[in-house]
């Protein structure tokens, strides 16, 4: 292919006959960005409409506008940890994928070569191809009392003792980091196989040290690859709901339940619709806080 | 170095498999409510064999997420191109947008789609599944291809335009092999993301057709059976395979990157 | 070959309009002759064998449609008219389904075994409407406790769930309608009704050091209960009949001395039903004797509302001892709530749950 572009004739066209960058641009965004609008913007819009109603609407009553959703976390405070708590968990799981992701990346880049690492990462990769409440449910069954992971330390372990930790928070954290790490080694690793390996040499033989080579050098190309993963993993794990319900028992109560219980138990959407866009708008305000920071690391549009 | 590499490698996939392994050991434990300890049987895989139901969701489940790998690929591809590429008015707009499909839970999108889908008439059915899981799997192929667009110098498609080739060669000729791990990487996940997809199928699924989680979720009332089991260490296997055998026989010669 | 993008999306759309097609056929032949049911999951309706029996006894093929909340349930009806004939509710949501108009008239004359129904089904629950009838009443159940067998102390009070001798060892039934039922039991209050939230939200939050889990699901349920995580658990009475029954678990169905909770499910026909006839025959065949007999002997299965039903299960059947009719002198049925009253069960089950989470 390469081969191919560099020994056709040249095809130089006047320039009238080229069309304005914008015709190009549009019928490239168009596809996609009407299917959106068609499939989740018109339909996300009804919701929003839904949100400002104060109960669902139906035949019986007529419909009633107001803001008292919005203010859920004032009238309901119990809601306020909740948020936070939910904020730590996708933050912690965010941070860990990070570090595992970008890792995980480096060693697929620099240690493995050639086809076994096209290999490795489709490996990598298709965990996500499986059910993830039947996944989930596997999960418990390794990390309860008297699970597969008190089996398999078994003998290290004290009499009477367990390594089990089903229904905390860790488990819940454990869950999402495996479902979600997966975007993180692709985005990452799409980033850093662009890295010239020359580079890295270079550096070190002119006496760089490792944190040089990894603060200077891989953490700034990796950097659209960590911004990409970044949002692919905080942003669905604020709403994540069926993790904590499996995975946290008493605990396992986030802003996902809260909102998935309003569309099932209270039948209440104006109520849940509200929380969801509450949620969307302080996930957009961490993102542009964030923004700032990784700006300099250009990468993906967000970050610019 | 280099072994301290691989071996952080295949910790990071002995960690994603752990429940994988799980999930197909308890294929073949008798035991229906996935008791310990394990004791071989084959019973899941024969029941599988005789419930037509599951077989034929997971059937559809496979159809409607290689026609959504197929459309939302390279429709995605094309719109991270346009946004990777030159700044203009309404771009970081564009971008945003992307987000609220993947951080607005699915239960609500869901809903939101039956809704909206019965005012305008759309319905439900196979089209109205397909419409679903292809706008629920663009935005990652966007974000996904979109990273791999970011790291690819404009200067070279330059380049090849100034030496006289067309665009859409000069993108054939540059562009397109430096994407390949890009847009192979968001294929995989939106074939993920469609296979897992529950909300909108259930919502939109015509009466009496189902899809594989729809057989998972429905079955949670009275409970599921390791015949779930069997039918996804099936499933995984064979696309395993598939992408396997296609990783080490379609494309020989060098691999892409600087490998 | 010079457009090899476009070739693709070309072939793609094809396929995608050509798929329908391949996945429905099948269907159309059958529609005209077709009964489609809105229900949970493995819930009676559709037995396969049942279904199979309705067909060569008439000919209808009988097609199911799920949902997994009782808030779906009215959403699918709102949002799909004309696409269902019969649908299985909850006794306590009839009142805002006739009210919106999701429900029509049935005639009880037209199906024969409704003779035999328990009147006292019938004038419980929420089934009628200005001398206008809308169901026909199918099965009544209990949520109470289920507990291990032989634990000590007895289980006989939803104090159980306060005891520290359980401390940490017992399942909660994430529902706000059960759980503010609980709580309004156990401080003698009305529990569709009750006066004092305060005091029902302060017992249910009393119970935070003995809750493990709070299930959603049968599955959830037997699994946990299997892996001996926990002893005692709020229960649904054909569930506890199906994990004795069928999966062995040692587990016994318990009504404490506040009384269980009770609830009627009823067969309605929604407005618009395509084929009400059909509908009709398949809600008669489920009120049967005969059919009724293999779900609840070989499946497990709450009671069923035709008294000629439960007195033709054998004496010593499981799901006859587990729904003794004397329960029902202490049951507190689920009666039809008020969007705020549902609204308010919904705010202190959260708040409550919020309790235990941090």
């Amino acid at each position: 292919m390469r081969s191919e572009g560099a020994t056709a004739p040249a095809h130089s066209r006047p320039e009238s006959m080229v069309l304005p960058a914008w015709i190009g641009r549009t019928a490239l965004l168009a596809p996609t960005y009407l299917w959106l609008a068609l499939a989740v913007f018109l339909p996300i819009l009804a919701m929003l409409a839904f949100s400002f109603m104060a109960a669902t609407p139906s035949a019986r009553q007529p419909v009633v506008w107001t803001l008292e959703h919005y203010r859920a976390f004032i009238d309901k405070p119990y809601l306020v940890p909740v948020a936070l708590t939910t904020l730590r968990i996708a933050l912690v799981t965010t941070l860990l994928c990070a570090a595992l992701g970008f890792l995980v990346a480096l060693a697929l880049v620099r240690s493995v070569a050639g086809r076994a690492r096209e290999v490795l990462l489709v490996l990598i990769l298709l965990p996500f191809w499986t059910n993830a409440l039947v996944r989930t449910f596997s999960w418990t069954m390794v990390i309860r009392d008297n699970g597969l992971l008190d089996l398999a330390l078994g003998p290290l372990l004290p009499e009477g003792a367990t390594a089990g930790f089903l229904y905390t928070r860790a488990a819940i954290v454990l869950g999402l980091v495996h479902g979600y790490l997966p975007y993180m080694v692709l985005t990452c690793y799409i980033a850093l196989s662009s890295i010239d390996r020359d580079l890295i040499e270079a550096a070190q033989s002119l006496g760089a040290r490792w944190w040089t080579v990894l603060g200077r050098i891989l953490l700034p190309l990796a950097m659209p690859g960590l911004v990409s993963g970044a949002v692919l993993v905080f942003v669905p794990t604020v709403g994540a709901f069926m993790e904590p319900r499996i995975l946290g028992g008493r605990v396992g109560m986030t802003l996902g339940t809260v909102i998935e219980d309003q569309f099932t138990q209270a039948f209440d959407w104006p109520l849940g619709a509200s929380l969801a866009f509450t949620m969307l708008l302080v996930v957009l305000g961490i993102m542009a806080t964030f923004a700032g920071i990784l700006r300099r690391g250009g990468g993906l549009g967000l970050a610019r | 170095m280099i072994a301290a590499g691989r071996l952080l490698v295949w910790g990071a996939i002995a960690f994603l498999y752990t429940p994988i392994l799980v999930l197909i050991a308890m294929g073949f434990n008798a035991s229906p409510l996935y008791e310990l300890p394990f004791v071989f049987s084959t019973r899941w895989y024969e029941a599988l064999a005789e419930n037509r139901a599951l077989l034929r969701a997971g059937t559809n489940s496979v159809v409607l997420a290689l026609l959504t790998t197929a459309i939302a690929t390279p429709l995605g591809t094309m719109a991270a191109l346009a946004l990777a590429r030159g700044r203009f008015r309404g771009r970081t707009l564009l971008q945003l947008l992307l987000l609220p499909p993947i951080a607005i839970p699915w239960l609500i999108i869901g809903t939101a789609m039956l809704i909206f889908f019965f005012w305008v008439g759309i319905g439900r059915g196979f089209h109205a599944l397909l419409i679903g899981h292809v706008a629920l799997a663009l935005p990652y192929v966007v974000l996904i291809v979109g990273t791999g667009a970011a790291g690819i110098p404009p200067e070279l498609e330059d380049a090849a335009r100034s030496l006289g080739a067309p665009p859409l060669r000069s993108f054939r000729a540059v562009t397109l092999p430096l994407l390949t791990p890009a847009i192979l990487g968001a294929a995989l996940f939106a074939f993920a993301v469609s296979l897992d997809q529950f909300v909108v199928s259930y919502f939109l699924a015509t009466p009496g057709h189902s899809t594989l989680p729809v057989q998972i979720y429905g079955a949670i009332r009275k409970g599921f059976t390791p015949e779930i089991n069997a039918i996804s260490t099936i499933l995984l296997l064979g696309s395993m395979a598939v992408i396997l055998l296609f990783l080490l026989l379609a494309r020989p010669g060098r691999s892409h990157g600087q490998g | 070959m010079a457009h090899p993008t476009r070739r693709t999306i070309l072939t793609t759309g094809a396929a995608a309009l050509a798929a329908p097609a391949l996945l429905l056929s099948g269907r159309r032949a059958a529609a005209a002759g077709q009964v489609t049911v809105l229900n949970w999951a493995g819930y009676g309706t559709d037995e396969a064998w049942a279904i199979e029996a309705f067909r060569e006894a008439t000919g209808f093929e009988v097609v199911h449609d799920y949902f997994s909340s009782e808030a779906e349930m009215l959403t699918k009806l709102r949002t799909n008219p004309g696409a269902y004939d019969l649908v299985a509710m909850n006794s306590a949501r009839f009142p805002e389904a006739i009210a919106d108009g999701l429900l029509q008239a049935v005639d009880l004359s037209a199906v024969p075994n409704a003779a035999e129904i328990d009147p006292q089904l019938q004038k419980l629950a929420d089934f009628g409407q200005d001398g206008t009838n809308y169901a026909v009443p199918w099965v009544w159940g209990m949520t109470a406790i289920a507990a291990r067998e032989g634990l000590t102390p007895a289980v006989d009070s939803y104090a159980v769930f306060a005891d520290p001798a359980y401390a940490n060892r017992t399942a909660f039934n994430d529902d706000p309608v059960i759980a503010i039922g609980v709580g309004a039991l156990l401080t003698g209050q009305d529990m569709n009704d009750p006066a004092d939230f305060d005091a029902v939200a302060g017992v249910l939050k009393s119970f935070k050091p003995n809750i493990r889990l709070l299930w959603q699901s049968e599955d959830q349920w037997n699994k946990s209960f299997a892996a001996g995580e926990f002893d005692v658990g709020i229960y649904w009475s054909g569930s506890t009949v199906r994990s004795k029954r069928n999966s062995g678990l040692p587990v016994e169905f318990i009504v404490p001395k506040e009384g269980a909770i009770g609830w009627v499910d009823g067969l309605a026909m929604p407005a618009g039903a395509p084929n009400p006839e059909a509908a009709l025959r398949f809600a008669d065949w489920m009120v049967d004797p005969d059919f009724y007999l293999r779900w609840a002997t070989e499946v497990g299965a709450p009671a069923s509302a035709n008294a000629r039903a439960i007195a033709a299960l054998p004496a010593d059947d499981l799901s006859r001892k587990v729904h003794d009719p004397a329960h029902l002198a202490t049951i507190s049925f689920m009666a039809a709530l008020p969007d705020e009253r549902r609204q308010r069960f919904s705010d202190v089950w959260q708040e409550v749950k919020a309790h235990y989470a941090l």
